[in-house]
């Protein structure tokens, strides 16, 4: 195969109700405004789903995408995401995976992979170069993620890459991720029950042509610049290679942002034991880099006597303090189980902590309590299978609390359940919770960095002024990289200009830093729309009751979110109206047609 | 402030001085200081011929520093290892005060001590640590007027190996002290452009950081928010905050925790950040 620009690659559209495969192109006026990866997917989404579809339904959409740094020698480049109308949160979703899949698909020659309708039966994708063809998979139905990834490998090729859903995925459970590479989930908001919807159980990916960018001496200058400075970071060249993820466990402790008991508290007695460190010492057997990543954060570990990938600090949390659990190893192996099944670790740990707290304050009855173990394992598998317990839990913490009368003890937004930082220790960061467009998330505008971490400069973490404009800077900044699809750990490294310099080396588009904050800005206002479309109003940009109170203990004690102050400034700095609804000069401005 | 990322560069010595440097780590150190343009290279004296052939011909200077980091060694020791480092290559060289002496009002003593060494150091600018973090704010006072009296040309804050780095206060006394005629180095915890920024807004026209890469490179967000620069809380600077029982002598930890008492911010001592 000769080298093939971004441009000349292929958008595949599989129609899974007739089987048929077309083949098109991203038009230029979209690569301009929207990139590829994460803003190619919503601007799709929003140009051709209808309103109010069940997102569980043939009518949604399912899109893999990569973008135009995907498989070049961008650090961290191989990743992909999956764009789609989330049946968890009912709002636009973007979910990313690392991995090598991304490099694969780009190296085969496409950009993205859009899935309409639903096959009568299951079936997998297969990919191999130019050749496309839709496959029986109904053997493989009911099979978990490790054994379907080793069984389509026998029956493909054995250098493919998988992304496939477990059992999870073909029970639509909304809690549902995708895996790929075995440990590497694209888990958030319930897009393997999209996947299983569709009676689609995998994507196998055999890419081996070359990838072209538009100016190589410069992306050769800028990916330099860019491996020196995650070379020189604390963060992307001793925390995260020496630690993983799991090194915040102690820092987030420390801060009193350690949810724990549900977010009843956010200091854990017993964080050491679930630390980063103690993961090094005892568990951790060797590093996982991704593609092309110089960091490596994930982790290969062995848990009672098994080998298994990670766990992440988000993993940890969730099944850790969150329940009140101290036990590294148990957890390790519920990560492993989780991955197998195919489930969010965030979501089910968090949902599950929901409902020990439900049991605890008398609104339901089930043999959970915070911190015992017991029959966790089997209730995952029950999350997965969509029976019993499980499935009620498997509805989220939103769905599960509204149950039971307590609303107030999940904690979500939109109905995406919040991950590991307790939002009253930090103002900036609970801001992007509330205004996230697909909810609960912790990395759309990652105020960790400067309000705990000091990076790039440490900034009052209580303080509320000045935190809509860096909120709204990083959102921006984090739907670009997200459309470059790129990791997210490399902006503890890289600066906007850094990122501009190697998507306009890769795309021969005029992008400096303001143009690619522009693009991204477009696309979170689109996203909004999108959301707005759905029904969702200014009343979603909120955060769960609990953080109106203060915590009693630890280094965030006596503090409580102040979000009405900074969500006026915030709507106005986004140039939307008191509603947060975008004005028309906000629109014009985007170059956004509204609908 | 209107300050370029060239003029940032410009202020910075790059600054490598731990005990387990290899040669590789000062390479590296020279490579980036010539990329970025930065005012020199800090170094222990083992390194300086080394530095000094990777730098030959550019803008970047060596400079080394000497009694480093206790500043409790003879003066003789001190003159001579400057005068062998500028032989070496050096351009600029860093002494540390006797600090006893200082405290012990020996101010004669402790101007003949930087006498020795302006001498010894020829035309290689010489720089005198202070290590106000040992001293009281009069001792630094008085620090600074035997500095300008000796003839060195900086007055400079910190070793970054004693009980406190450099702070906007120290930095703004200092440089009231000394006047515009003299150079103000701080040192010393540097580890970002704001931190950086501070320094130079409180008079600091030179700063000691292993953080230059840093600094320059993310200096660039600047230009999309301002609100990276909202002021932090009032004790976050100040070095009555950083005061530590265990690394400062009695009388001058309670001299600065004394300071906290009256201290129109005491409100905001909160330190559970």
């Amino acid at each position: 195969m000769s080298k093939q620009t971004y441009t000349n690659a292929a958008i595949l559209r599989v129609s899974l109700t007739d089987g048929s495969i077309r083949r098109e192109q991203i038009s230029s006026d979209d690569f301009a405004q929207y990139l590829g990866g994460r803003g190619l997917g919503v601007k799709l989404l929003y140009e051709n789903l209808l309103p109010g579809i069940d997102p569980l339904s043939p009518d949604n959409w399912l899109i893999f995408a990569v973008g135009p740094v995907t498989a070049t020698s961008v650090p961290t480049a191989g990743r992909f995401v999956v764009v789609t109308k989330s049946p968890l949160t009912g709002t636009i979703f973007d979910s990313h995976a690392g991995g090598y899949f991304g490099a694969q698909l780009r190296k085969a020659g496409y950009i993205a992979v859009i899935f309409e309708g639903a096959s009568p039966s299951p079936v997998y994708l297969w990919i191999n170069d130019d050749e496309v063809e839709l496959r029986d998979a109904s053997k493989l139905w009911g099979k978990d993620t490790a054994v379907t990834t080793e069984d389509l490998l026998k029956e493909t090729d054995s250098k493919a890459q998988v992304a496939c859903i477990g059992p999870a995925g073909e029970n639509q459970v909304k809690l549902a991720a995708i895996m790929t590479d075995l440990h590497r989930a694209a888990g958030r908001g319930g897009v393997g029950a999209v996947m299983g919807s569709k009676k689609l159980k995998a994507i196998v990916v055999r890419g081996t042509g070359d990838v072209a960018v538009a100016d190589t001496d410069r992306l050769s200058d800028a990916v330099k610049h860019a491996r020196r400075l995650i070379k020189k970071n604390p963060v992307t060249s001793k925390a995260l290679p020496v630690y993983g993820t799991a090194v915040l466990v102690n820092i987030t402790n420390e801060f009193g942002m350690l949810p724990t008991f549900n977010f009843q508290e956010g200091n854990f007695n017993d964080a050491v034991a679930v630390s980063g460190e103690k993961l090094l010492e005892r568990l951790s057997v060797k590093r996982y880099n991704c593609y092309g990543c110089p960091i490596g954060c994930g982790r290969v570990s062995t848990a009672y006597g098994q080998e298994v990938g990670g766990p992440e600090y988000e993993t940890i949390w969730a099944f850790g303090p969150q329940c009140g659990i101290n036990d590294l190893e148990w957890i390790a192996m519920v990560n492993h189980r989780c991955n197998l099944l195919g489930v969010d670790t965030i979501s089910v740990g968090s949902t599950i902590g929901c409902a020990m707290e439900l049991v605890q304050k008398g609104k339901m009855k089930a043999p959970l309590k915070f911190g015992d173990t017991t029959g966790i394992l089997d209730l995952i598998e029950d999350i997965a299978l969509a029976r019993g317990l499980g499935a009620e839990l498997g509805e989220g913490s939103r769905t599960l609390a509204a149950r039971y009368n307590a609303p107030e003890l999940a904690m979500h937004v939109k109905g995406l359940e919040i991950p590991a930082y307790d939002p009253r220790g930090a103002q900036g960061h609970a801001l992007g919770y509330a205004t996230s467009n697909r909810g609960g998330c912790h990395l759309r505008s990652y105020l960790i960095g400067p309000e705990i971490m000091g990076s790039p400069v440490r900034i009052d973490r209580d303080k509320t002024e000045g935190k809509p404009d860096l909120v709204i800077l990083f959102q921006n900044l984090s739907a670009a990289m997200d459309s470059l699809v790129v990791c997210r750990f490399t902006n503890f490294a890289w600066t906007v200009d850094d990122y501009a310099d190697m998507a306009a080396a890769c795309t021969g588009l005029p992008i400096d830093g303001s143009a690619l904050l522009a693009i991204g800005e477009r696309i979170w206002n689109l996203e909004r729309l999108f959301n707005i479309r759905e029904g969702l109003t200014a009343e979603d940009d909120k955060l769960p009751e609990r953080f109106s109170t203060a915590l009693s203990e630890g280094a965030s004690r006596n503090r409580v979110v102040h979000l009405e102050e900074m969500l006026t400034k915030y709507y106005a700095l986004r140039g939307w109206d008191k509603a947060g609804q975008p004005t028309k000069n906000t629109l014009k401005k985007l170059d956004i047609p509204k609908s | 402030m209107d300050l370029t990322v060239e003029d940032l560069a410009k202020t910075i010595d790059h600054t490598v001085l731990k005990p387990e440097a290899k040669q590789s780590k000062i390479k590296q150190l020279c490579e980036e200081a010539l990329l970025y343009k930065f005012a020199a290279v800090c170094i222990n004296t083992t390194h300086v011929e080394y530095a000094a052939e990777l730098l030959k011909g550019s803008s970047v200077k060596v400079c080394c520093v000497i009694g480093f980091p206790l500043g409790a060694s003879l003066t003789q020791v001190k003159a001579m290892e400057a005068k062998e480092a500028v032989r070496l290559g050096a351009h600029e060289i860093d002494m540390v005060i006797n600090v006893g002496a200082l405290r012990d009002k020996n101010y004669d003593f402790v101007r003949r001590d930087i006498e020795a060494v302006v001498e010894a150091s020829g035309n290689a600018h010489v720089k005198v640590i202070l290590e106000t973090g040992l001293l009281i704010d009069d001792e630094k006072r008085q620090a600074c007027l035997l500095v300008k009296e000796a003839g060195a040309d900086f007055v400079k804050t910190s070793t970054g190996f004693g009980p406190m780095g450099a702070t906007p206060h120290d930095v703004r006394l200092m440089r009231e002290t000394v006047g515009d005629a003299m150079g103000v180095k701080a040192a010393g915890g540097i580890r970002n452009f704001k931190d950086a920024i501070k320094m130079i807004e409180a008079g600091a026209n030179r700063l000691g950081t292993s953080a230059g890469v840093a600094i320059v490179e993310d200096f660039r967000w600047l230009q999309y928010s301002d609100a990276w620069m909202q002021p932090d809380r009032p004790c976050w600077d100040c070095p009555s905050r950083h005061a530590s029982m265990a690394k400062q002598p009695k009388e001058v930890y309670l001299w600065y925790k004394a300071r906290c008492i009256t201290c129109p911010h005491r409100e905001n001592n909160v330190f559970n950040d």
